[in-house]
C-alpha cells in the first residue's frame, strides 16, 4: 500500500520535507517494534508496562544496596568520632573535677567545667578535616541514596498517575453514556 | 561512720525547685507560638516574588535626610532586628531620626531553586534601592547588610557605588578562609552541586543541623537549664522565647544560590580576591568608595570576626570605621549593649554623614 506522501513525491519542496518526515517516522517506528519483540517474552500479555517497572526499580534497588555499603562505612566513622570525643572529653572532666560536689557552688563549678570542656572538644572535632571529609563523604552517600529513591517513587508515581487517568477516564465515559 | 559526706541541704533545694519550674513553666510562660515578633509598624511598600520591601513609619520627626536601606541575612527571617520593644533595631533607627527600609527575602519554594547571586543582587536589592530613591528624590541611599545580607550588599555596593552614600556592614561575611567558625570546614568538604541537584533548595533541617555544631552543650544544654532556673523572671523569659522562636524560623535557601554561595564565597573565597563575579561582574572591593561603617563582635561564633574585619582594609574608601564590639553575633544587633553602645555609634557616623 502505498503512502500518500510517496504517491505526491514529485510534486513540490513542501511535499519533499512531508516524505522525509515520513520515511523517518516509519523506521523509527519500525525498529522500535522490532527490537521491543525480545522484551515482550520476558513479559506476559497487559502486565508488561509493569514488568519494564519492576526492573526500572530492581535497578534502583541494587544501586541502593551498593551505596548503602559506603553510607554504612560513613555513618559509623562519624558515630564513632562523637563517641571518641565524648569519651576523651569526659576523662578531662574527672580529672579536672574528680570529687562529688558537695554545695551548689560545687554543682556550679562543676557544670561550668563540664560545658566549658565538652564545648572546647567537640568544637575542635567539627574543626577538623577528619570530620569535615568523613561528613561530607557521608551527606553525599545519603544524597545518592535520596536520588534513587526518588527514582523508584517516580516510577510509581507514574504508574499511578496512568492508573488514575484511566480510573478518570472509566468515570467519564460512563458518565456520558 | 567516719567516710560518710554530708550532703548540703541547698542541693536538694535547687533540685526540687528546679524540677518545679519545669513542672510548672506552662503556667508562667507562652508557647513560641503566642508570641507577635514583629513590633514596630511598617507597611509594604513593593512585593517582587516573594520578597517584599518594608517601610517603617516614622515615630518622630526625619531628622536625616538619606533614607537608610537594611539587607537582612539569607538565614532565619528579619525579625531579629525588631525582637522586643526595648531592644528593636529598628525602632531604636527611628528614634534617631532616621528614615528606616527593610527588604525581607521572603521564603523561597521550589520554584525559586534557580534564583542566583545575580537576582539578589542585581534584581531584588537594585529595584529596593530604585524604589527608595524614586520616592525619595534623591540620587543615593544609605544602606546597611547584616551576616549574609551584608555579602550580598556588599557585592551590591561594590557594583552600584553611584547609588550608595554611606554603607554600614554589620558582620558581614568577607573573607572566609581566615573564618574560625567550624562553619567553614563543614563547607570545605561539602559537594554542593550534589545537594542541589538532589534536594533542590537548602532545606532548613540543614542549617539547624550547622547550628547544633556551634557551641552544642552551651546552646543546647546549659541554654536551656539556665531558662527553666529564671522562669519566674518574666523579662529574661520573654527576651528568651522571642529569640528562640527566631531560631527556630530559618527559610530554605534558594538552590542556585547557595551553590554559588558555598562555592564562590567559601571554598574558593573569591569575593575578599576581588575574583567573585555576578551577573557577569567582577566584584572590586576597591570600588567601594564611600564612607563605609563596619561592625565585627569579638564573641562571634557565627561569623568570626577574622571572617568580618578585612572588609574594611579591602575597599577603597578613604572615610572608614571600623567598630569591633565585646558582644556576640546576635548580641550586636538584638541586645541592651546594642541600644546603649552599638546603635547610637553607628546612629552617630550615620547621621553626620546623611
Amino acid at each position: 500500500m502505498q503512502s500518500k506522501s510517496s504517491k505526491n513525491l514529485a510534486e513540490s519542496p513542501k511535499d519533499m520535507t512531508e516524505y522525509y518526515k515520513h520515511l523517518s517516522l516509519f523506521w523509527t517506528d519500525i525498529i522500535h517494534l522490532m527490537s521491543s519483540k525480545p522484551q515482550a517474552l520476558t513479559s506476559i500479555g497487559p502486565m508488561r508496562a509493569f514488568a519494564a517497572n519492576s526492573k526500572k526499580i530492581a535497578v534502583e534497588l541494587i544501586e541502593i544496596n551498593e551505596n548503602l555499603l559506603g553510607f554504612n562505612q560513613y555513618i559509623s566513622e562519624y558515630y564513632k568520632q562523637l563517641s571518641s570525643t565524648w569519651e576523651v572529653a569526659q576523662k578531662k572532666v574527672n580529672l579536672k573535677a574528680p570529687e562529688i560536689p558537695q554545695d551548689v557552688e560545687q554543682i556550679e563549678a562543676m557544670k561550668r567545667i563540664w560545658i566549658d570542656i565538652f564545648d572546647n572538644d567537640f568544637t575542635e572535632l567539627f574543626d577538623s578535616k577528619q570530620f569535615g571529609e568523613n561528613y561530607g563523604n557521608l551527606v553525599s552517600k545519603e544524597l545518592e541514596l535520596t536520588k534513587h529513591w526518588n527514582n523508584i517513587t517516580n516510577v510509581i508515581y507514574n504508574q499511578l498517575i496512568s492508573l488514575a487517568k484511566k480510573k478518570l477516564m472509566k468515570c467519564i465515559k460512563k458518565f456520558i453514556h | 561512720m567516719q567516710n560518710e559526706s554530708i550532703i548540703d541541704p541547698k542541693i536538694i533545694e535547687e533540685i526540687l525547685k528546679f524540677s518545679k519550674n519545669v513542672i510548672e513553666a506552662p503556667k508562667f510562660v507562652s508557647a513560641p507560638d503566642e508570641i507577635n515578633l514583629e513590633v514596630t509598624p511598617h507597611k509594604v511598600v513593593q512585593q517582587i516574588d516573594k520578597t517584599r520591601l518594608l517601610y517603617y513609619k516614622p515615630i518622630t520627626k526625619i531628622k536625616h535626610k538619606t533614607p537608610l536601606l537594611i539587607s537582612y541575612a539569607l538565614i532565619n527571617r528579619f525579625h531579629i532586628l525588631d525582637i522586643h520593644p526595648e531592644k528593636s533595631w529598628i525602632r531604636n533607627l527611628l528614634e534617631q531620626g532616621f528614615e528606616v527600609y527593610l527588604l525581607d527575602w521572603g521564603i523561597p519554594t521550589s520554584m525559586d531553586k534557580y534564583l542566583d547571586f545575580d537576582d539578589y543582587v542585581n534584581g531584588y536589592l537594585d529595584s529596593s534601592v530604585e524604589y527608595i530613591k524614586n520616592k525619595s528624590s534623591i540620587e543615593k541611599i544609605s544602606l546597611q547588610g547584616y551576616c549574609t545580607g551584608a555579602t550580598i550588599a556588599t557585592a551590591y555596593t561594590a557594583l552600584h557605588p553611584e547609588n550608595i552614600k554611606n554603607y554600614i556592614a554589620t558582620a558581614p561575611v568577607i573573607d572566609v578562609w581566615k573564618d574560625t567558625t567550624v562553619i567553614s570546614n563543614l563547607a570545605k568538604h561539602m559537594d554542593v552541586d550534589k545537594m542541589v541537584d538532589t534536594i533542590g533548595n537548602m532545606p532548613p533541617e540543614f542549617m539547624y543541623y550547622c547550628f547544633s555544631v556551634l557551641k552544642p552543650f552551651e546552646q543546647g544544654i546549659e541554654k536551656y537549664i539556665k531558662f527553666f532556673k529564671n522562669i519566674d523572671d518574666k523579662k529574661y523569659v520573654d527576651n528568651f522565647l522571642r529569640v528562640e522562636k527566631w531560631l527556630g524560623d530559618t527559610p530554605p535557601i534558594p538552590g542556585e544560590l547557595f551553590k554559588q554561595w558555598i562555592k564562590d564565597i567559601y571554598q574558593k573565597n573569591t569575593l575578599i580576591q576581588n575574583k567573585m563575579h555576578v551577573g557577569g561582574e567582577l566584584i572590586d572591593l576597591k570600588k567601594i568608595d564611600m564612607p563605609i561603617f563596619t561592625q565585627v563582635a569579638i564573641g562571634d561564633h557565627l561569623v568570626s570576626p577574622e571572617c568580618s574585619m578585612p572588609l574594611h582594609y579591602a575597599v577603597g574608601s578613604n572615610d572608614k570605621t571600623l567598630k569591633i564590639y565585646p558582644t556576640g553575633h546576635v548580641g550586636m544587633i538584638a541586645s541592651s549593649f546594642s541600644q546603649k553602645k552599638v546603635l547610637p555609634e553607628m546612629g552617630e557616623w550615620l547621621a553626620k554623614r546623611s
